[in-house]
Formats: structure tokens, sequence, C-alpha cells
């Protein structure tokens, strides 16, 4: 009782982050990913698009992109409209506006399991495939399982001209056409020698510098393990070197369909009925591939 | 501020409507649909064939089946577990157990209208073709649910195939009520021998509802202090929108959603696909669906 006073009075004055109770307005923009597919990585590219005059660190990007976990309630309020706001959440009919990002589940596997072991959530003996099953059922975070957060935003909002759908991997690849997408989204114009400074301060060399100096000043980062790094690999495709055979298995054949929707290789299923239909969208929004 | 202060205290009192924000447990089980798809029904028949004992009526299927966005944390919290709970929330993966009603949203719209007058949200001059743009377009009350789109596909295109997910069609319901009643009595492993589902039909027959709710009707949540000109138990038919539904509005409705509704055996009137031989506009006796495992 106590603490629900306490928690209920800091959240008049706006002390806590909304989460799901967040006010959207009509010209919120929001950054939309389950955790480790390269969320952070994206608010610095588009943090460094919209402000090249501001030099993006651990310690600013808070306040230009806000998220509605991390940051506080009246933070978010204070920001300046329109916004870009940065969420983990699984679908939200109110967000009027989504950059969706999404990446190869067994990388983001390997990923949050390497991450928890950062927070201290998990010791360093705690077994991986026990972590890829409870990572199937959902159990490793509040935002759904993989597989539902990618369905709940795909099957309702895909095709829609308010959606704009990345792969990490393209990203990785091309990260000036995507940056060029972002802007066109929205409404700037793909300024390319903006587009290249945003392209470079973002870089992963960059931000591992930052990581060094500003742990400290960074939501994700504050008090965790310093001897596991938050800007790790930044790379596709490392789970084939590091998540065992067995897991791969588990994770395809939970979410063949959507995999493969996704245009990523399914290395150990083999299935070849078409995708097409899997998610009802408009004739713009096709399968990727 | 003073807002503020005021849900405080009616947070720190329990007395806040439950909604997004209840407290789930494991062992719920929600049925869920989007307004006006037949879940009043559903709870009707899904509380008579657990409790064959005593009569469901509107007094009383509040406390059998509540509904936790008309009932207070407080409330909710006491009712005794495992619970069965109303909700016309879109995807919430806190919900584990799911029995899904969905219905042609052609008649959810002409449904939907008549519900918005009951609860003088509109009064009768407002047009049936701007209500429907509003339904489309996502601008009604009940935008916090989604749109009906919306709220279907997230929820069958996370769940559906899955073990803790049974999806029913208000339309297949009609039309066979107890063989449709069975696969809900299987999915909550409850008693359902013949005599006992036909019991559970007939007693939640659509003019045993309305006869209940002419005389309930103040005793009820939903329909307390509403207008009493409108039913809340219409007409409990499917394919009205034939005759009731301008064509612009079907059109509306089919260039939002064609894809999602022909994928749950929805035919369309528009786009060249003819509707089903029966008239009633599905062409499919079982719902096609997405594969397993999404």
């Amino acid at each position: 009782m106590v603490r629900r006073v306490i928690d209920e009075a800091k959240r008049i004055f706006g002390l806590k982050s909304p989460g799901r109770n967040l006010a959207v307005f009509p010209d919120d923009t929001f950054l939309v990913s389950f955790p480790k597919s390269g969320n952070t990585w994206a608010r610095f590219l588009i943090a460094n698009l919209v402000r090249p005059h501001e030099k993006i660190d651990f310690s600013n990007v808070n306040r230009v992109i806000p998220g509605i976990e991390v940051t506080c309630n009246r933070d978010l309020l204070r920001t300046a409209r329109p916004r870009i706001i940065k969420s983990h959440q699984y679908f939200d009919p109110r967000y009027p506006r989504v950059i969706y990002m999404v990446r190869d589940p067994r990388d983001v596997v390997v990923s949050q399991y390497h991450f928890q072991r950062k927070r201290k959530l998990l010791d360093d003996h705690y077994p991986l495939p026990e972590f890829v099953r409870r990572f199937i059922a959902g159990q490793t975070c509040f935002y759904a399982s993989w597989g539902e957060h990618v369905a709940s935003w795909l099957s309702t909002r895909h095709g829609h001209p308010g959606f704009l759908l990345l792969r990490y991997e393209d990203m990785v690849a091309d990260t000036a056409s995507a940056l060029s997408k972002i802007a066109s989204f929205l409404g700037r114009e793909p300024d390319p020698k903006v587009i290249a400074q945003s392209v470079e301060r973002s870089s992963v060399d960059r931000m591992r510098e930052l990581e060094k100096s500003q742990a400290q000043l960074f939501t994700s980062t504050r008090d965790t393990r310093q001897d596991i790094p938050f800007v790790r690999a930044a790379k596709a495709g490392g789970w084939r070197s590091t998540l065992p055979e067995a897991c791969a298995i588990e994770i395809e054949e939970a979410w063949e369909p959507v995999i493969r929707w996704l245009g990523y290789e399914l290395v150990f299923v083999d299935k070849a009925s078409p995708v097409e239909g899997l998610f009802p969208i408009s004739a713009t929004g096709g399968p990727i591939r | 501020m003073i807002y503020g202060v005021k849900r405080v205290i009616t947070y720190l009192l329990g007395t806040d409507i439950a909604g997004r924000s209840l407290a789930v447990y494991p062992d719920d089980t929600f049925i869920v649909s989007y307004p006006r798809s037949g879940n009043t029904w559903t709870r009707f028949l899904v509380a008579n064939l657990m409790h064959p004992e005593q009569l469901v009526t509107f007094a009383n299927i509040e406390r059998m089946i509540p509904d936790c966005e008309a009932q207070s944390s407080r409330y909710m919290k006491r009712v005794p577990r495992p619970r069965l709970i109303k909700s016309h929330e879109y995807f919430d993966p806190r919900y584990r157990k799911v029995l899904y009603i969905v219905r042609d949203p052609r008649d959810v719209a002409l449904s939907y209208y008549d519900f918005a007058r009951k609860y003088r949200q509109i009064d009768d001059s407002y047009s049936l073709t701007s209500y429907v743009s509003d339904f489309v377009g996502g601008r009604l009350s009940s935008a916090d649910w989604g749109t009906w789109g919306e709220n279907v596909a997230s929820w069958v295109y996370t769940r559906n195939g899955q073990p803790g997910f049974l999806l029913l069609r208000y339309e297949d319901m009609l039309s066979d009520t107890e063989r449709e009643l069975a696969k809900v009595a299987g999915f909550l492993a409850a008693e359902s021998d013949a005599r006992r589902l036909t019991e559970a039909a007939e007693r939640s027959s659509a003019d045993r509802m309305r006869s209940l709710e002419a005389t309930q009707g103040d005793q009820w949540v939903a329909t307390k202090n509403k207008r009493s000109d409108i039913p809340f138990v219409r007409t409990a038919a499917a394919g009205l929108w034939k005759t009731k539904l301008p064509a612009d509005s079907i059109l509306e409705i089919e260039s939002a959603w064609g894809p999602l509704m022909k994928n749950l055996g929805y035919g369309l009137a528009n786009n060249g696909s003819a509707s089903s031989p029966d008239g009633s506009g599905i062409t499919d006796g079982r719902v096609q669906l997405v594969r397993e495992h999404i």
C-alpha cells in the first residue's frame, strides 16, 4: 500500500515513465521494435538526422528521441512537437505513425541473452538453450514474444501509409539508403550530406567509443556490468556461429512463416508453402523478397 | 493535476475500471471480441453451460462472467478463480486462454450504429454512411480497442492455431449453435452432453434474451440509463447488411479490410468476387486461416 502511494505520487508529478499509458498526440511518430533489434542505433541515426548541428551521444539521445519505457512522463510532455518517440510495445492502435524495425529472431535471441547478462538478470552459467525456450514462449521480456510482436504490427498496419517497415539487416547493408527512407517518411528532404554525416556519427565504432565514456549517462547501460558491451557485434547473421543448431531449429519451427515472410532464410527447417496470404494486408504490402 | 489526484484516489480504492490495466492471472480465460459481435450471447451460452443449476439473466451475468471494461479493479480481484472474463481488448500478450468471436464487419457496423444511438453517442439524425466512415476510420469512442480490422487481426495473426486460442464466427454460431458450443465446451474442458448443450442454447435464445432485457434492462451495467426504445439484443441475424447497408458503405468497409474478410471466409460484394451460393456472405463453413505457430 505504501509503495502504491509512493508510485502513484510519482505518477501524478510525472516522474514515472508512462509505458503503454503514454498520452499520444496525433502528430507523434513512433520508432518501434522488439528489444535488441537495432532501436538505439536507429535513434542515433534519426537524432543526428533531425539535429545536424548537435552531435548525438548517449547523454543527449534520450532528449531528442525520448522512450516511453525510459523517459519520465513530464519530460515526454515537454518534448517539442512533433515528437519522435522510441517504443518497444507490441501493437497499440493509438500510434498514428510507426517506423517498425525488425531483426532476424535468431540474432535477437543471442543479443538479448548477452544484454540480460549485462543487466545481471542472468548469471554467466545460465544455459542459452533454456533462454531460447523462454524467448519463444515470450517470457524474456514484457513485450510479448518476438513472433507475436511482429505479427501484431504487420497484420494491422503493414501496407498503410503511416507505417514504414525496415529490416535491421538492410540498414546494416546500406545505412544511407535506409536513412533516406526514414527521412522521407518523416517528411524531410533527404539531403545526402546530412545523411552521410548522420551515418558517420552513428557508426558502430563511434558508438562503441561513446559507450566507454558514457555508460553511466544512458538508461540502458547505467549500473550494468561493464565487461559486457551494450553496442555489441552490430552485424547480421552472427547467430550462425554462436547459436546451437537445436536452438536455431526451435526458433525456425516456432515462427517459420513469419521468418520467411520477412525474407530471412530458413537454414534447418524445410518449408516451401507460399506466404502471400500470411498477413491480411493491402496490395501495396506484400512479403519481403 | 486535479484529474491526476482523482485518478490516484480511485486507483487506491480500487474503484477504477479494470479495462486494460486488469491484473491478469495465468488461469484466466477470456471471451474476447470486437463490440457488437455476439459477445453477450456467448457469455449467456457459456454461463448457462457452466451453471445449469441456475438460469442466467442480465441480473447475474456480471457475477458469472464479469466484464473487465465495466467492472472495477477491486471487483475483478474478488471474482473467484479460475475466472471467466469478458473483454473487447485488442491483442494483449498476458491473456493466455482466449475464446475469440468474429463477426462480419458489415453487420457489426449496422449493429454498432443502433448501439451508438441507444447510448446517445450520436443522435438519430446522424447518418449511417457517416457513422460507417467513422467506424472504418477509427473515430468511434471505442477507438481504444482499435478498429474492427486491427482488433481482429491483432488476435488472429498472433494466436490462431495455438492451443490457448479458439476462433469462432458469430455466423457459424447462429447456424449451428450446439455444434459451436460443443467446441467451446471442449476448449473450456466443460461437460458437454447433448442435453446440456441444447438446454444452454435454449436458455440463451434471442427470444429469451429479448424478454429478459425487457424486464431487466435497468439492472444491467451495459443497458442501465440508456435509451430503452432501442434494444440491446437486436436482430441476432447474419447478412442484414445486404438489405440495410448503403452500397457506398459496403464498398468502404470492403476496401479497408477486404483481404482480412476473405481470410475469415466473408465473401466480398465488390471487386468481382461473388458472394457465396447460400447468400449468407460466407464462402466456406469453416474458417480458412493462416497456418499454425505464428
